[in-house]
């Protein structure tokens, strides 16, 4: 009985050392946010819905992390209609299940006003609840065509797949390049539904599609089989749309190893591969990997600028377009609120709705069609590989072009 | 002996259908109330076909001493059957609103038909995977889980093109039978009185001549077949009928989720929803006890949404609060607690019965009958 407790207090020892390495950052933007809820008590209340856990976990982190900040420091410049914002954040573990769970949570704790959640596949459980029960929600980055429809409550602050995906062929076009392939996850509505948007803007382009291959899972740590079909195909480019987290440690190394050397284009997905590229790996292979992105940190405009280094300067890292992209949610509910004098949901909503207000955030100035997306453009980054540096201090971003919206027409 | 069956019959039945009345009243009294429409009634749903799912899995693991590792692919497969049934149907015009009898009766048609095609493949992946033993057989089960849910993928009226996306996953909720946080607390009945039925089928089937034989082969298969059992039969009898329920399970699943994603059923699932984590209940609850399922799917449960969405855990110390942001490490701090301390599970293979319990658990507390070991003895149907 001795030994057994010994072994069950060493293990509970093991967990409590693990948790405590990995959420330290976790914990300070929590307690940051307890503060602010004590500040007042007529507060109003933000409800944050996003995979802090699971495989999609950075989303999460980045967007809580970047909507802690914009709401310090609203809360530092005197609050919302002189009221201070209380945010409360939820994990879904990129679930639907769990995403709907979470909601119901929050309403229950009589929050309104919901900004979540990071994927298509979770926030497409919640529109029909949001409406339903008259909650506003906007989603910092769900893009599938299909989530904000006309005459909803729900809003969304990045552009959607249709328009990534012309975008992206608007770019390929641009480049001179007329073979590419695509790969995707069929049973992602963000990896399909980026690729079928792409093929058809293709289409419309003249740009031949010569090759299209799958894998089943977002998670595939897999894609020899892939590039090798490309690689025999020989085409120019790679339309492979996947998160981060296939495509830093896997995706751009196996699709070398497999005897591919043409261009990889990805989406915003890729933002913030370069944290899980393995330590060893062959790091010229993120040469010619380029993708779509919401924002470029490296932006010279100054609300951009300003945005990176008070980020950088509390958290220590360069903001992902996750916490850009909640921040400007967070932008968006202001004015909103400011608009209609007041945070009721349905006031909230109609000025949204308003398809005339301008809104300059981190992420470029927009305004949002009637079903509620922003119409705006996107920046096209490239991994880089600096030799000179060496290692994996050696890899970062830099921006390739930016296409505007009116391109694309 | 013949009294106390009829006894137990009478017990057991009189007590659900109480529990069953209090639940479905309580649910149109109380319908109004934003903590019981927000938070109870969505986790009954969830509690429900996790209770099926674990109970299911448990014929196949506990009864029948097989791993199985695939088998939220047979809840894949009644999930999409019932919402692609749900909507044929209304494209049909059969019905228009959720309500009426006509809705409740397709309800009803597109659980038994989830029922049905899962145990269609529950035969065929049963007979040739049934042919192995142990580790090789769980490897082949997981192998068909993965399998099923990329057709699914790959089917244009399915994954791809189909429920995954946009408009096409909340046409589940609009005219399927994706039900919103209003319609859970209408159609709670529903939720019920199915998990009630299953519960109870999978009782009389353990406690029948087919469950005796199921429980020969897993003591000693070699001996079962010099006893005259048809073991190759018995297997895939049982997996079928274990996937039969799994496919119930996704039927209620589909009702509970306004939407529809092969990624629920993947193995990478961040929630309590994976073949594993299934496997894992049925270990937690006690093997070969359905009841012990029951208790363990219904814990499992409370503790990942507690976890994630209870308010207690912010008055909780740093460090403690650090672990809960980690759900699955949790699951195994619990685990690994059950496994030290009671290796067979929370109920091993004991049953809980109405008749017998209380009188047992005073002996046992009077240190007099000791913990006996409750071979079912008889046709008893214990109570849920």
């Amino acid at each position: 009985m001795k030994k057994k407790l010994l072994a069950l207090l060493l293990a509970l020892c093991m967990v409590f050392v693990l948790a405590a390495c990995g959420s330290e950052t976790d914990s300070d933007a929590e307690t940051s946010g307890g503060d602010s809820g004590e500040a007042s008590g007529d507060t109003i209340k933000i409800g944050m819905i996003g995979p802090q856990t699971g495989s999609n976990a950075a989303y999460g982190t980045s967007m809580l992390e970047g909507l802690q900040m914009t709401i310090d420091e609203i809360n530092e410049a005197g609050g919302i209609l002189g009221r201070q914002v209380e945010l409360i954040a939820t994990d879904d573990r990129g679930d639907a299940t769990e995403a709907q769970n979470a909601f119901n949570n929050l309403i229950s704790q009589g929050v309104t006003l919901i900004i979540g959640s990071a994927t298509s596949g979770a926030t497409s459980a919640l529109t029909n609840l949001a409406n339903e029960e008259g909650v506003v929600l906007i989603t910092p980055s769900a893009t599938a065509d299909d989530i904000t429809t006309e005459d909803d409550y729900v809003f969304r602050a990045c552009f959607k797949d249709t328009l990534q995906g012309s975008i992206a062929a608007a770019y390929v076009e641009q480049a001179g390049i007329t073979r590419v392939g695509t790969i995707a996850c069929s049973a992602d509505p963000y990896s399909s539904g980026l690729v079928n948007a792409f093929i058809s803007a293709c289409q419309e382009r003249g740009i031949e599609v010569v090759e299209q291959q799958s894998t089943a899972t977002m998670d595939a740590q897999d894609f020899t089989n892939q590039f090798t079909a490309m690689a025999s195909a020989d085409v120019d480019l790679v339309y492979a749309i996947y998160y981060y987290n296939a495509v830093g440690p896997f995706l751009v190394t196996q699709a070398r190893a497999a005897g591919y050397d043409g261009i990889i284009m990805g989406a915003d997905g890729y933002d913030g591969a370069l944290d899980y590229v393995s330590e060893g790996a062959d790091y010229s292979a993120f040469n010619d990997v380029i993708y779509t992105n919401h924002y470029d940190p490296s932006d010279t405009s100054a609300a951009v600028q300003d945005y990176v280094t008070a980020y950088s300067e509390l958290y220590g890292t360069t903001p992902l377009c996750f916490a850009a992209l909640a921040s400007d949610c967070m932008m968006m509910l202001q004015t909103a609120i400011e608009t209609a004098g007041t945070d009721e949901a349905s006031a909230v909503r109609d000025a949204l709705s308003d398809t005339s207000v301008t809104y300059e955030g981190v992420t470029g100035t927009f305004t949002l069609d009637e079903s509620g997306t922003p119409i705006k453009g996107a920046a096209v980054i490239s991994f880089a590989y600096d030799e000179s540096v060496g290692g994996l201090d050696g890899l970062g971003t830099e921006l390739v072009t930016t296409i505007s919206s009116d391109e694309i027409a | 002996m013949k009294k106390t069956i009829r006894r137990g019959y009478l017990v057991n039945t009189a007590v659900l259908v109480a529990v069953y009345i209090l639940c479905v009243v309580l649910a149109n009294v109380f319908s109004e109330v934003s903590n019981f429409k927000l938070i109870l009634t969505p986790s009954i749903w969830q509690c429900c076909y996790l209770i099926i799912l674990a109970a299911s899995l448990n014929l196949v693991l506990g009864f029948m001493g097989q791993l199985s590792l695939g088998h939220c692919g047979f809840m894949a497969i009644g999930a999409y059957t019932a919402a692609l049934i749900s909507l044929a149907f209304q494209r049909a015009g059969v019905y228009d609103e959720k309500s009426g009898i006509v809705f409740v009766l397709i309800l009803f048609l597109c659980v038994i038909c989830a029922g049905v095609l899962a145990a269609m493949f529950g035969v065929l992946v049963g007979i040739p995977a049934l042919r192995l033993k142990g580790d090789y057989l769980a490897i082949i089960t997981l192998g068909f889980g993965l399998i099923i849910v990329n057709v699914i993928n790959n089917l244009p009226f399915a994954g791809q093109n189909g429920l995954a996306e946009g408009v096409a996953s909340s046409s589940l909720y609009q005219n399927g039978l994706g039900f919103g946080t209003t319609a859970k607390v209408t159609y709670l009945w529903v939720a019920l009185a199915v998990t009630i039925i299953c519960v109870a089928l999978m009782f009389m089937f353990i406690r029948s001549k087919y469950g005796r034989a199921v429980r020969a082969i897993r003591d000693d298969e070699i001996a079962a077949s010099a006893a005259g059992i048809n073991t190759g039969y018995y297997k895939v009898l049982t997996f079928a009928f274990s996937a039969f329920f799994a496919g119930i399970a996704g039927a209620l699943y589909a009702c509970s989720n306004s939407t529809l994603s092969t990624a629920s059923f993947s193995f990478t699932n961040g929630s309590i929803l994976n073949s594993t984590f299934v496997v894992v209940m049925v270990v937690l609850g006690g093997m070969g006890s359905l009841t012990g399922s029951i208790v363990s799917a219904v814990i499992m449960f409370v503790l990942n949404y507690q976890i994630a969405n209870g308010s207690w855990v912010s008055s909780l110390p740093g460090f403690i609060q650090g672990v809960f942001t980690y759900p699955m490490l949790v699951y195994a701090i619990v685990l690994v607690i059950i496994i030290m301390f009671r290796p067979k599970g929370i109920f091993g293979t004991y049953e809980f019965s109405l008749l017998r319990t209380p009188g047992e658990f005073v002996r046992w507390i009077k240190g007099l009958g000791g913990k006996k070991k409750a071979k079912p003895e008889g046709k008893e149907a214990a109570a849920q």
